[in-house]
């Protein structure tokens, strides 16, 4: 009887095992592939015969692509436009979230809704006014103008997932704080915030991502040099120079590197967030 | 007022924060940049779809009505799109729900090793949508594409095949790289509301000589049911809205064999500027997807803590 019990609990491990293996080879696997292209020299990846292993393997990609194009002008742009994005969100996000989780006020249901709602605005029908109105007052190809874009739906991402925090911070100290005389803007500063910091580092860097992979957004509202972000630069240069395999995924891996970062340092915090914030009740 | 208090002074702005004011000093900020770049545009922008807006024209302006959505209703390519968006929609959700719902449940066993396991499964979803649409362009390429070398050597395929050049086959992979890059996400969600299934449900069925399939319908089903309605409502409004990986793989192509709505809708603006038939195609799109959002409200209940 125990016998059965446990063989039967060793198959079901070893279905387990076999499940999230070839899960997680199906969803590295195609990376590694990217990576491995991005280290063969360009005979060697059109080739008859596919190499599957590198014969020889070449860092001319990454020289090629840092060098010989404007990669880094892309990226300093896309760095430029996510930072404004964070610290746009974090300054009027974290108090809104902070409001939202503390207090009770007419009209309080009412705007949460809103701020879960217009996220899920058709991008095209945000993108085509917000061109024209950015046009009108001169942020059309400008960073700013485009992080300001970003904002229309990354806010009310933002403060959703942030409130999601705020709520799980107890409130005991808060009111010890209260008590003791500090004032509202004291306790939400010296005491609520520092409890929930990494609510606001997970949040921050989810806004992060989302903004430092955009694509559709800032192929309508950049134009050129000035503003334009790395998704943009590169599926315009595959576009233009048909970019060579390699090269391609030479720039595909570096611009992944910070979010493998990004998405390493924060990632078991980030799921609680987005779980907590994707269903409630 | 910050006497007595051991945290350091706020000076003004913690007086302020003691007056009824403070709950909208929290709040204006944000207002005010959500009614100046969403509010605004999307009134804006519902406009336009009843106006003539033409970058290209600068000439010709002025409001036409209903001219537009007539227009649609004509428009063979608008009813393909339509058509396309569907099938795209309904066939990578149900291929990311069942992917999803697999790994959830190999991960809910917390196995040693789980933690590994759970961060590759979600890197997909992060991936972004230029690399991932070029990555498996690569993959899937017709000359030197991987997946085709693999399938040949294996026997399943004669020759290479190019699979978002041939309109039989162009949807049919497009959805395949969309279940690669979004099932993760219903992996995520998944696992959180299994978690959620107190065990003591499942020791109790097994006590009344329950097995596992039964179990599986009796407990985990009823008990997932909204987690996976929401998680469902969600992507499908996350379908409908993303023409990105559409646009890198094969920009609506061959013909319109995978034209969609929100693709359409771009392309209309950004290569023709033609801005009014764009904003009426969204305003659609609008109104599709304000039917599941309304039905997310409704299911989660938010609005009415």
């Amino acid at each position: 009887m125990a016998a059965t019990r446990r063989s039967r609990r060793m198959a079901a491990d070893i279905l387990t095992y076999f499940v999230l293996v070839s899960m997680s080879l199906f969803c590295i696997g195609p990376i590694v592939w990217m990576f491995l292209t991005s280290l063969k020299l360009e005979a060697d990846i059109v080739t008859q015969t596919m190499q599957y292993i590198p014969n020889r393997i070449t860092f001319q990609n990454y020289v090629a692509i840092w060098t010989q194009s404007s990669f880094p002008v892309l990226i300093g742009n896309s760095l430029i436009v996510t930072l404004i994005t964070i610290v746009v969100c974090l300054a009027t996000g974290t108090l809104a979230a902070y409001a939202f989780s503390r207090y009770t006020f007419r009209g309080r249901n009412a705007l949460m809704l809103g701020y879960l709602v217009v996220r899920m605005f058709p991008a095209v029908m945000m993108i085509i006014p917000l061109y024209v109105v950015l046009r009108s007052v001169g942020l059309i190809d400008s960073r700013i103008g485009l992080a300001l874009a970003y904002t229309s739906f990354l806010l009310p991402l933002f403060v959703w997932m942030l409130k999601g925090f705020f709520d799980a911070a107890p409130k005991e100290l808060e009111s010890a704080a209260r008590i003791d005389g500090s004032t509202r803007f004291g306790a939400m500063l010296w005491i609520v915030i520092p409890l929930a910091r990494n609510g606001l580092v997970a949040s921050s860097v989810f806004i992060a991502i989302a903004a430092w992979n955009e694509f559709l957004f800032a192929l309508m509202l950049t134009t050129g040099q000035g503003s334009r972000t790395w998704p943009v630069g590169l599926q315009l240069m595959v576009g233009e120079f048909q970019l060579p395999w390699g090269v391609l995924a030479a720039g595909g891996i570096l611009s992944i590197l910070p979010v493998m970062l990004m998405f390493a340092l924060v990632q078991r915090v980030m799921v609680q967030g987005l779980t907590a914030g994707a269903i409630k009740g | 007022m910050d006497t007595g208090s051991h945290l350091p002074k706020t000076g003004m702005i913690g007086e302020l924060s003691e007056t009824r004011y403070w709950i909208y000093l929290l709040l204006l900020p944000s207002l005010v940049i959500i009614l100046l770049v969403i509010a605004y545009p999307t009134i804006y922008g519902m406009a336009i779809s009843f106006r003539e807006m033409r970058l290209t024209r600068p000439g010709l302006t002025g409001w036409v009505g209903f001219k537009h959505y007539i227009v649609m209703i004509d428009d063979p390519v608008f009813w393909v799109a339509l058509k396309n968006t569907v099938l795209w929609v309904t066939f990578a959700v149900v291929l990311e729900l069942g992917l999803g719902f697999i790994a959830a449940t190999a991960l809910n066993r917390n196995v040693p090793g789980t933690g590994i396991f759970a961060v590759l499964i979600l890197v997909p979803y992060f991936l972004p949508n230029v690399v991932a649409g070029h990555m498996w362009a690569l993959l899937l390429d017709p000359r030197l594409g991987v997946i085709n070398d693999v399938l040949v050597r294996i026997g399943i395929l004669s020759s290479y095949k190019a699979w978002f050049a041939d309109p039989n086959t162009a949807l049919a992979a497009t959805i395949f790289v969309e279940a690669w890059h979004g099932f993760p996400f219903f992996a995520l969600l998944l696992l959180a509301g299994l978690k959620g299934i107190p065990y003591d449900l499942y020791r109790a069925a097994a006590v009344d000589g329950a097995g596992p399939i039964a179990q599986f319908r009796l407990i985990t089903v009823p008990m997932l049911k909204s987690v996976i309605a929401a998680a469902v409502i969600l992507r499908v409004i996350s379908l409908v809205n993303s023409p990105d990986l559409l646009l890198i793989l094969t920009g609506g192509g061959p013909g319109d064999a995978t034209q969609v709505l929100s693709l359409y809708a771009f392309q209309t603006a950004y290569k023709d500027f033609n801005f009014g038939y764009a904003s009426a195609l969204s305003v659609v799109m609008f109104v599709i997807l304000m039917v599941f959002a309304y039905a997310y409200i409704r299911l989660s209940k938010i609005g009415q803590e």
